[in-house]
């Protein structure tokens, strides 16, 4: 393994690292705009010049492999620091340096660059105005991107995503020097389905990512591990929240599944964790379904549930493994009931991971592979609608949107037939025919682990409390919410994560055992208890703390 | 001398280009001349635009068919080389030289001459389509300046007068 030094400190990098990351190990921050780790190497920005003591000239670090003995010098050298100024105002030439209306500010490598390597201050020999593209300058490229030629540097990194990592090869730049701008065939609609991983590696605002722009400045944001719902692949993402409001899904590095790459279809699926349809628990009595108190309604689902003889609960792919846990535990444990969990094949996704190769699923859900690990029984829309048919004292949905066929007619009327209690988020027609419809939370509220189908446990954490003021009181029940005059985050909803629904059941219950604080304790549980979770930890699952760098962290 | 018009096929019959025996047979000619398939991307765009007049993008979307490469890389390097038509060119494009010796040698007339013969600027067209004036850079032949270029023929030691002639000439053929 190559030793060298940087700046004064001594690292040793695997033989082929470049000079980049090998002073990211190093602790010393090498600037770049077209180097990205994942794709193929240009050097064309020239930002990454460093000295190499012995050599003539200035390398750029990108293109340079670490070898044994060297001494690199970043930051510690003048010719570095004047050739990167004289980089810097050759991209300010052309650059509009309109920051203050560009959706990139705060996550724009230039703008990093200028105000922190060069302390904001600039010379220019410049007396030209600057280079336009009239009629370039915010247009809508694809479904999701938008283009400001003006902006671009020509770092062709989104041109190498389209030609490495999506294969679709669908930009190019036109024309030629000065001139040169970034485009389609023909000017045709950019229909990449990883279309807004292009707007990602752009180190500008070039190209941003329509459904985000203007949405929320960048540094308002805070950015909480998680994982993507989307389908079973289980690429890595943060969550970027303000204010108890999800605003985008932004890639988190795992060379293993996604490398830093999101599709659109995952991507976009953000603004749906905003959805709370449901805010209070309620009961339908006579036909009407009216509000009542959380206290209440666990009492009464507890009397309910020990009265029970028959018991059917649904179960669903889209729950974390604690979750299903529990509610195995809970329902089929101790209540001795039946539980399925539904799933149906979705559309072909895939994702290409760190080592080029394609990750493939058509399993819409998250954690089906953990409904598996479980040992519980997954069930096609047939067996569902089997287990569904005839009476039972009491049916449980824990989660509507399992299957498409819980909103068909077929399965509500089967429900139809007893006493039905649903746990549910978003809008879905079981409301009409639940007696019981208990609201839960998206996956934002709570921590959880979902189980990926290459058989990874990935964890995914809380971005922010669910609103409203309920809480577990001494007594086991829980306090009603207090409508204030002050509610910032919107109404005061009583909706709550399952996994704690399901703890304040158990313990109604007399289940004492699931009666558990956190969801890090369940987990603890069910690692004990389950020969598929054996051995995992986890604070050890926690995701990547590395925000050391954009493309790892992708916020500002 | 008798240059050849430029005649461009309108885009509309472009639009699904395949091609006939001929060009295929051109194609795989030159497929092994060139160490890789996309080595042979430029001179199939240049038979491409001998033989359809410009490259259409129905043109490009069939090289980059025919050769394995995405249609938006074809059109990034066929817009990158100016000697690529990526619009319909006039009949008769006129490249004037703009370089040294045939600027010294009275290039610099001939191309002002040309602008208000012609009533447009370099990169222009005129109305009906015959004359396309482009200022270029050396066409290698300082020895004979000054120069202009018309389509594939050098007319070379233009004076005013000489040029007024040629250009009569071809337009009177158009």
């Amino acid at each position: 393994m190559p030793k060298l030094t940087i700046d004064g400190r001594e690292v040793e990098v695997p033989p082929g690292t470049n000079l980049i990351e090998a002073a990211r190990a190093a602790g010393v921050e090498v600037p770049y705009f077209c180097y990205h780790p994942y794709l193929s190497v240009v050097g064309q920005c020239r930002i990454c010049m460093v000295e190499v003591v012995g050599q003539p000239r200035l390398a750029i670090a990108c293109a340079t492999p670490a070898t044994d003995g060297m001494v690199v010098k970043s930051e510690t050298s003048e010719r570095t620091k004047e050739a990167r100024e004289a980089v810097m105002e050759f991209l300010l030439a052309n650059h509009p340096l309109d920051c203050p209306v560009c959706d990139q500010a705060g996550e724009c490598l230039l703008q990093d660059h200028a105000a922190t390597e060069q302390g904001g201050q600039f010379a220019t020999h410049m007396v030209e105005t600057r280079r336009t593209f009239p009629g370039y300058e915010r247009r809508l490229i694809g479904p999701h991107v938008i283009q400001n030629q003006n902006r671009c540097i020509h770092c062709s990194r989104c041109i190498r995503f389209t030609r490495e990592i999506s294969e679709t090869a669908a930009l190019t730049y036109k024309s030629r020097g000065n001139s040169a701008y970034i485009d389609t065939f023909n000017g045709e609609p950019f229909t990449d389905p990883f279309s807004a991983c292009a707007a990602d590696v752009c180190p500008v605002g070039a190209l941003t990512v329509r459904d985000f722009r203007f949405r929320k400045r960048a540094w308002k944001l805070r950015a909480t591990p998680s994982v993507c719902p989307g389908c079973s692949i289980g690429c890595n993402l943060f969550l970027n929240h303000h204010e108890r409001v999800v605003y985008r899904f932004t890639p988190r590095e795992n060379p293993e599944i996604n490398a830093t790459w999101l599709c659109d279809h995952g991507r976009f699926l953000a603004d749906s964790l905003n959805a709370q349809s449901y805010l209070h628990p309620h009961h339908r009595a006579a036909g009407q379904l009216s509000r009542v108190t959380w206290s209440e309604a666990l009492r009464a689902l507890g009397f309910d549930l020990k009265a029970a003889h028959t018991l059917r609960v649904v179960g669903s792919a889209n729950l974390s493994n604690e979750e299903l846990f529990l509610a195995r535990e809970l329902f089929v444990g101790h209540l001795k009931g039946e539980m399925v969990v539904p799933v149906w094949a979705g559309e072909h996704r895939r994702m290409k991971n760190g080592r080029g190769e394609w990750l493939r699923s058509t399993d819409a859900h998250p954690n089906s592979q953990g409904a598996r690990r479980l040992g519980l029984r997954i069930v096609d829309p047939a067996g569902l609608s089997r287990f569904l048919y005839g009476a039972a004292d009491l049916t449980i949905v824990l989660d509507p949107t399992a299957h498409p066929v819980l909103a068909e007619e077929e399965a509500l009327q089967l429900l139809r037939v007893s006493p039905t209690v649903a746990f549910a988020r978003t809008e879905h027609p079981i409301a009409n025919v639940a007696s019981w419809l208990l609201p839960t939370t998206s996956m934002a509220c709570h921590d959880g682990t979902l189980t990926s189908s290459t058989g990874a446990v990935q964890r995914f954490s809380a971005a922010f409390e669910p609103p409203g003021d309920v809480r577990r009181t001494a007594h086991g029940g829980m306090s009603p919410t207090v409508p204030t005059l002050a509610q910032p985050y919107g109404p005061p909803a009583e909706a709550r994560p399952l996994w704690f629904l399901l703890t304040v059941l158990a313990r109604e219950l007399g289940a004492t055992t699931l009666d558990l604080p956190d969801v890090g304790s369940v987990f603890a549980l069910m690692s004990g208890r389950e020969k598929g979770f054996a051995g995992l930890d986890w604070d050890k699952l926690a995701g990547s703390g590395d925000d050391s760098f954009r493309e790892r962290q992708h916020v500002g | 001398m008798s240059t050849k018009p430029i005649l461009s096929v309108p885009t509309e019959q472009l639009e699904n280009t395949t091609f006939d025996a001929t060009m295929e047979e051109r194609i795989l000619e030159l497929l092994k001349r060139y160490p890789t398939t996309r080595a042979t991307l430029i001179p199939v765009l240049w038979l491409c635009q001998e033989r359809y007049g410009w490259l259409a993008p129905g043109v490009i979307r069939a090289v980059a068919d025919r050769l394995g490469e995405s249609p938006a890389y074809v059109e990034g390097v066929a817009t990158f080389y100016t000697m690529f038509y990526t619009k319909p060119p006039a009949k008769f494009v006129l490249q004037a030289c703009e370089t040294l010796s045939c600027a010294v040698c009275g290039g610099k007339e001939l191309l002002h001459h040309l602008e208000s013969r012609l009533g447009i600027k370099p990169g222009e067209k005129t109305p009906d389509g015959v004359f396309q004036l482009v200022g270029v850079q050396c066409l290698g032949a300082c020895g004979t300046a000054p120069v202009v270029q018309i389509n594939d023929d050098y007319y070379e030691n233009l004076t005013i007068e000489r040029l007024d002639a040629v250009l009569d000439d071809l337009k009177g053929r158009s």
